[in-house]
This record gives structure tokens, C-alpha cells and sequence, in this order.
């Protein structure tokens, strides 16, 4: 594990924009208690902003009505809260048994030397980040590689060529 | 009496008290179970497992005693193969990062890592891997000194925050050997309690500003005290020591539980006031610009008390019920007036409805239980009549010098009896040095109407005059401490009511007749 006490001050106060807002409201109802909303919450921030910035994390915390330190645990908590900004596109890469086995590997080597860009890291235009995750449940199809959320099944390194070119 | 329930330890039958869970029920008769995280102040939590013992009745093989309540017949297991082997364990695992820094660490000696290392554990470490590194020595504000690398995660610092101070400044980030108790950032503890923090953490994580590095736990004698700082009469310890060739001073005040007044905390305020009875005394007595023998002030001060017209005897809101009743018993020997006079030691809007009150001095129920008038009106009007007024360590000047009686104060003859050396001990034409709340035995009676008493703690080297003594020697006749007992149980019927002359342990709750009267 790693140290993610860290938060990065974005400078500019926080706010939902109107449909996270009303994302915020219609979730609320569904919890018996205003604490449940700390995840969702720091899911729509996530959806947002690419990424969880600290003044976000005192907006959550304001608004459901508990402590700052209590949303700052959750999200240091769970790894897949992006604590600071993220590339355009975000290619996490399955590093679990299928896909290692399948030649995750060379995805990851191909990136590195490509794009320049090793797990955990922004490339240097802010075009594309890198993150290698745990089992992403699609062995049968290994390695599968999931860009900005989508999964791409049976991946090697042509076709994440031909995937990545149609990027911005 | 709360109802008892009958169960077995380790096969032995035992009585302990119903509603309460296993590790309350068994500390009282003497029967440990080893623990982090529980304090019956903040709950259970079961995080730190260093409490799981065996029921057998088919329950899971394991359950935590904090969170598990007694009842009759229940068949609790503490020395089994097994519960050694997991409170040796946990013990391991909260070894592993811990710098074993004991000889520079403010919590050894009074450490539960140490004690139950001891108990518990008792092996050389297997770890030959690097420790994870954290922060040492953060700052989080109010006094507080955290290490992070010596915490063992029992979260009690977290739970104080947002259960009793309801600020919830601390939170604990990140997960597995990563997580550390942490601030949000550019925020800092910001409560009038934080450093109850501090005697909350069972190891040396949390360390205070104040008393870090100035004395080892070992050396330290406890004595207790009732805290003066005001008038919640807060239970504590007066931690003291004596060093080689130096004088007897108090190194920092602890809480003492007391359910009927104070529970387990005290605030911070309260906490650094020991400094108030180190610094700043009045250390030797004078006679006009002369300093002089406390006795030969004394005599003095007794001609020209006897030489005055109209003698005003000024009492402190902080006296103790004996010294008020010597001091009376001077008044009406000397023929003086009386006034408890002092609103200087009233903060209004300073009360928070937890601990602290706007009133910061510990006996005002008490004069007003001896019927001495506190008005300023009467003060004010006795003092144009007086030509001596003589102060029992009640200053005037408390929020700064009065205008408004300057001149007359400059005309009159003062005589201060003060336990520090304040503005208006120096305006004072004699100043006599006094005892003050941690060196005299005496009782108080909080806001409340509880009525306490408390020791005597600190013995100075060159110990000023109680003000009991002072009264008996400027002519008072009510001095010895049987005669004081016998004139406090005429005055409160509560007290005459019980039998021994011991006010009980956790004080005594006046009845409603006499708390009317007190609030009167």
C-alpha cells in the first residue's frame, strides 16, 4: 500500500454541476443515514472533476453533514478515488493471474516505451495515465485492458495501437 | 446497588455487577483483560482484538470482552492455549512498526505497549525487514504532539473528536500498515479539550506540548486535588515531584474520574493551570517597600488591624470552606465587615455546557452558604466607610486596575494576604505570601451544590502560611481543624447527617434546602 494523505488543493472552490447536483439529491433518499452518501458522493466528484480534489472533500463533507476527516478517511481508503489530476484518458491494465499470464506485460512495456508512461503515472501532455488494477473479472478473455471505464477484451499490443490513436 | 450476576473465569465462580461488558465487570474485582481501543468513555469498538477471550456456550471461538456484556452463568475463558497465543499475536503485530523508542518516549512507564509486552508477550521481535517509516513529532495544534509511527491505531483520539468534542478534527487515513491517525489538511485541532487526547492514547502517540520531555511518569507522585480553575470543581491529579536540591513543583494535572462531576475529562484550560501555582507567587512577605519575616508582617498587619476604625475583610470566591469560616470567625472577633466580593473572576459567555463555566473560581457557592454578601453595591459602600481593608488573597485587580476606587484605595491601609504577586499585592501596604489550592488540605462546593474535598499535595520547601493559620494569628479564634469540622456540619446539615467526619469519595450532594440556599 501506499502513503495517500496527500491531497492536492485544486484553488478554486468546489461545486456539483446541476446534474451531479441532482445525482446528489435523488441518491441521498436511499441511505437511512447521510454518512452512506460519503462514497456515492465521492463518485460523482470523481465522475466530474477526473479526479477528487481537496476542497471537494470539505464540499462532501459540508453538505452531508459530517467531519472533513470522516470523507478524507473513505477516500484514502479506497484506491480507486484518483487523489490527483489523471491523464485525458485512463487506461487501467488487469494485472491478476489471466492477464499476467495472457502478456499484460508486454501491454505495459509497450505503453512505457510508446507513450512514456509507467503504472501510476500522467503522461507528460496529460493525454493519457496509467494504472495497473486487480482482477477486472474478465479472465476468460485475458488481458483485458479498461480505457476511461470501457472494456477491451482480448487486447494486445496492435490493437491498443489502433485504440489509442482514435484518442484525443 | 446494581443487580449481580454469577458466571465463571477460567472455571472459577465470581460475582461481578450486571450491565456492564467484561472487561468493566471484571477490572473491579481485579481480574484484567488486556485492551487498546475500548474506554468506557468512547464505547467499543473492537478494533484493536487485544480483548478477545472464549465463552464456551457455541458461540464463535472468539469474541471481543468489550463488546460482549455479562450475564448469569456465562463461561469466560482467559488463560486458554489459544487466547495466549492471539493477545501474543496482536501484541506482534502491533510491534512490527512500532520504533521501540521507550527510553526518549514521554509515556513509558504509565504505556499499556510496555505493560502488556510484559503480560503478554515477551518475545524478541522476528521482524528483519525495514519499518514503515511516518511522521514524528506533528504538531496538530492546541498542544498535542503526535507520532504516527508509534500509534497503534485504537482510534480513541478519533473517537474523542466526534463523539465528546463533536469537532471531529482527527480521522484515520489510508489502510493496512499505511493508516495513520491524520488532520485534514491545513486544518489543526481546534477544541478546548484536545489534550484529554493525550491520557486517552494507551501508548506514546500522542504526547502533550506542555509536559513532553520535562519529567519521567516514574518520578511523578499523584495526589489528588480538585481543580480551581472554576466552578465545576473538575476531579484531578496533582502529578509532583521534588527534584534533588530543588523545590516541590507540580508538572502537569491529570483528570480523576468522578461520574458526578467531571466523568473522565477535564478541560485544557484547567489542565495548564498547575503553571498558575508554580509562577508568579508571592515568595517572601513586606511591610511597605520592606521585604520582611511572614512573621514580623504578620504582627504588624495584627496592630493595624487593631488600631483600625472600620476594618473590611475582603474573602476569595476560591477560599476554602475552612479558611472562609476561620476568616469569619476573625471578622467577629475584630469586629469587621465581610464581602466576597469579585467579578473580575466571572467570564460571562465563556461557558461551554460541558465542562467550563463562565464562574472561574471553585468556592462562590460556598460564601454564598455562609452568607457572605458578593454584591459590589455592599462592597463598594463598606469599602468608602473603611480605613483598613484586608484582602485573603482576593484580587481586585484581577481584569486590571479600578478607576473608579483608585483614590480611595490610595487613602486606606491594604493588607493582602496573596498567594501570588499580582498588581494589587503590590499596591498592598503589607503583603503576606499564603498557600495556595494544591498545598492546603479544604473543601469547596461546585455549582452544583456537590460539596468536595480534597489533600494536600505539594509541600514547598519554604511553605507559606495557610490562611487558616494567618486568621488564627491575626487574632482569629476558630483555627483547629475539629473545631472547623464542627462548625462546617452547623452550617451544612447534609455533612452533620453522615457519620464519619469524611466527606464520601466522589463528594457530597447537598439536599435541596441547602442548594437554595446556596444559590440564594
Amino acid at each position: 500500500m501506499s502513503d495517500r494523505s496527500q491531497l492536492i488543493f485544486a484553488g478554486k472552490p468546489f461545486l456539483y454541476d446541476q446534474e451531479r447536483d441532482a445525482e446528489f439529491e435523488r441518491l441521498v433518499k436511499r441511505y437511512p443515514t447521510r454518512e452512506s452518501m460519503i462514497l456515492p458522493a465521492l463518485w460523482l466528484t470523481q465522475e466530474q472533476e477526473g479526479w477528487i480534489p481537496a476542497e471537494a472533500i470539505a464540499y462532501i463533507a459540508d453538505r452531508i453533514g459530517t467531519f472533513a476527516s470522516q470523507v478524507y478517511e473513505a477516500a484514502t481508503f479506497y484506491t480507486m478515488y484518483y487523489l490527483h489530476p489523471m491523464g485525458r484518458n485512463h487506461i487501467c491494465i488487469c494485472r491478476t493471474l489471466s492477464c499476467y499470464l495472457r502478456g499484460k506485460q508486454e501491454i505495459v512495456d509497450f505503453l512505457r516505451d510508446e507513450i512514456g508512461i509507467k503504472p501510476g503515472e500522467v503522461s507528460n501532455d496529460g493525454k493519457f495515465s496509467l494504472e495497473e488494477v486487480e482482477c477486472l473479472g474478465h479472465c476468460g478473455t485475458a488481458p483485458v485492458v479498461q480505457v476511461n471505464g470501457e472494456f477491451h477484451e482480448d487486447m494486445d499490443v496492435e490493437k491498443l495501437k489502433s485504440l489509442l490513436t482514435g484518442l484525443k | 446497588m446494581a443487580e449481580m450476576v454469577k458466571l465463571f473465569v477460567n472455571g472459577q465462580e465470581v460475582e461481578v455487577e450486571s450491565g456492564k461488558n467484561l472487561i468493566d465487570a471484571f477490572e473491579v474485582i481485579g481480574i484484567e483483560i488486556p485492551h487498546f481501543c475500548y474506554h468506557p468513555a468512547l464505547g467499543s469498538d473492537g478494533n484493536c482484538r487485544m480483548c478477545l477471550v472464549g465463552i464456551e456456550d457455541g458461540r464463535p471461538p472468539l469474541v471481543p470482552a468489550c463488546k460482549t456484556p455479562v450475564s448469569e452463568g456465562l463461561k469466560v475463558q482467559l488463560d486458554t492455549e489459544k487466547i495466549k497465543k492471539i493477545q501474543h499475536d496482536v501484541m506482534e503485530l502491533e510491534l512490527i512498526n512500532h520504533p521501540i523508542d521507550c527510553p526518549v518516549c514521554d509515556q513509558a512507564g504509565e504505556c499499556k505497549l510496555q505493560d502488556y509486552y510484559m503480560s503478554y508477550d515477551h518475545q524478541a521481535s522476528r521482524m528483519r525487514v525495514p519499518q514503515v517509516v511516518k511522521e514524528k513529532k506533528m504538531d496538530l495544534g492546541c498542544g498535542v504532539i503526535h507520532d504516527q509511527e508509534r500509534c497503534v491505531l485504537c482510534a480513541r483520539c478519533v473517537r474523542f473528536t466526534r463523539l465528546i468534542t463533536k469537532t471531529g478534527e482527527l480521522g484515520i487515513i489510508n489502510r493496512s500498515d499505511d493508516a495513520r491517525v491524520a488532520l485534514f489538511p491545513g486544518r489543526s485541532l481546534d477544541n478546548r479539550y484536545a489534550l484529554n487526547i493525550v491520557d486517552l492514547c494507551p501508548v506514546g502517540a500522542m504526547t502533550s506540548k506542555d509536559f513532553r520531555f520535562k519529567q519521567r511518569a516514574w518520578f511523578l507522585k499523584r495526589d489528588k486535588g480538585i481543580c480551581h480553575g472554576c466552578s465545576m470543581g473538575c476531579n484531578i491529579f496533582i502529578d509532583h515531584n521534588r527534584e534533588k536540591y530543588k523545590d516541590d513543583l507540580i508538572y502537569r494535572f491529570r483528570p480523576r474520574l468522578n461520574p458526578e462531576v467531571n466523568g473522565y475529562f477535564i478541560c485544557d484550560e484547567g489542565r495548564l493551570g498547575y503553571h498558575r501555582e508554580n509562577e508568579g507567587r508571592l515568595i517572601s512577605a513586606r511591610i511597605g517597600t520592606e521585604e520582611s519575616s511572614a512573621d514580623q508582617a504578620l504582627q504588624t498587619a495584627r496592630r493595624r488591624m487593631e488600631g483600625a476604625d472600620k476594618l473590611l475583610i475582603l474573602l476569595s470566591p476560591n477560599c476554602s470552606l475552612e479558611q472562609m469560616l476561620a476568616i469569619q470567625a476573625l471578622a467577629a472577633t475584630t469586629g469587621a465587615t465581610v464581602s466576597g466580593f469579585s467579578d473580575g473572576s466571572i467570564k460571562n459567555g465563556d461557558a461551554d455546557g460541558y465542562l467550563i463555566q463562565d464562574d472561574k473560581s471553585a468556592n462562590r457557592a460556598g460564601l454564598a452558604l455562609l452568607g457572605v454578601n458578593t454584591s459590589p453595591e455592599f462592597f463598594e459602600s463598606a469599602l468608602q466607610r473603611t480605613d483598613t481593608l484586608v484582602s485573603f488573597n482576593n484580587d481586585l485587580f484581577i481584569t486590571g486596575p479600578n478607576q473608579a476606587w483608585a483614590k480611595k484605595l490610595g487613602e486606606i491601609q491594604i493588607i493582602a494576604i496573596s498567594t501570588h504577586d499580582t498588581l494589587f499585592s503590590r499596591q498592598a501596604g503589607i503583603a503576606i505570601p499564603t498557600a495556595s489550592y494544591t498545598e492546603y488540605a479544604g473543601s469547596v462546593i461546585n455549582k452544583d451544590g456537590i460539596l468536595q474535598t480534597f489533600g494536600q499535595a505539594v509541600c514547598k520547601n519554604s511553605a507559606p502560611l495557610d490562611m487558616i493559620r494567618i486568621a488564627g494569628l491575626l487574632g482569629g479564634t476558630l483555627t483547629d481543624p475539629e473545631a472547623l469540622m464542627q462548625a462546617m456540619k452547623r452550617k451544612i446539615p447534609a455533612f452533620a447527617a453522615i457519620e464519619t467526619d469524611q466527606i464520601p469519595e466522589k463528594g457530597l450532594k447537598l439536599s435541596h434546602n441547602e442548594a437554595a440556599h446556596v444559590t440564594a
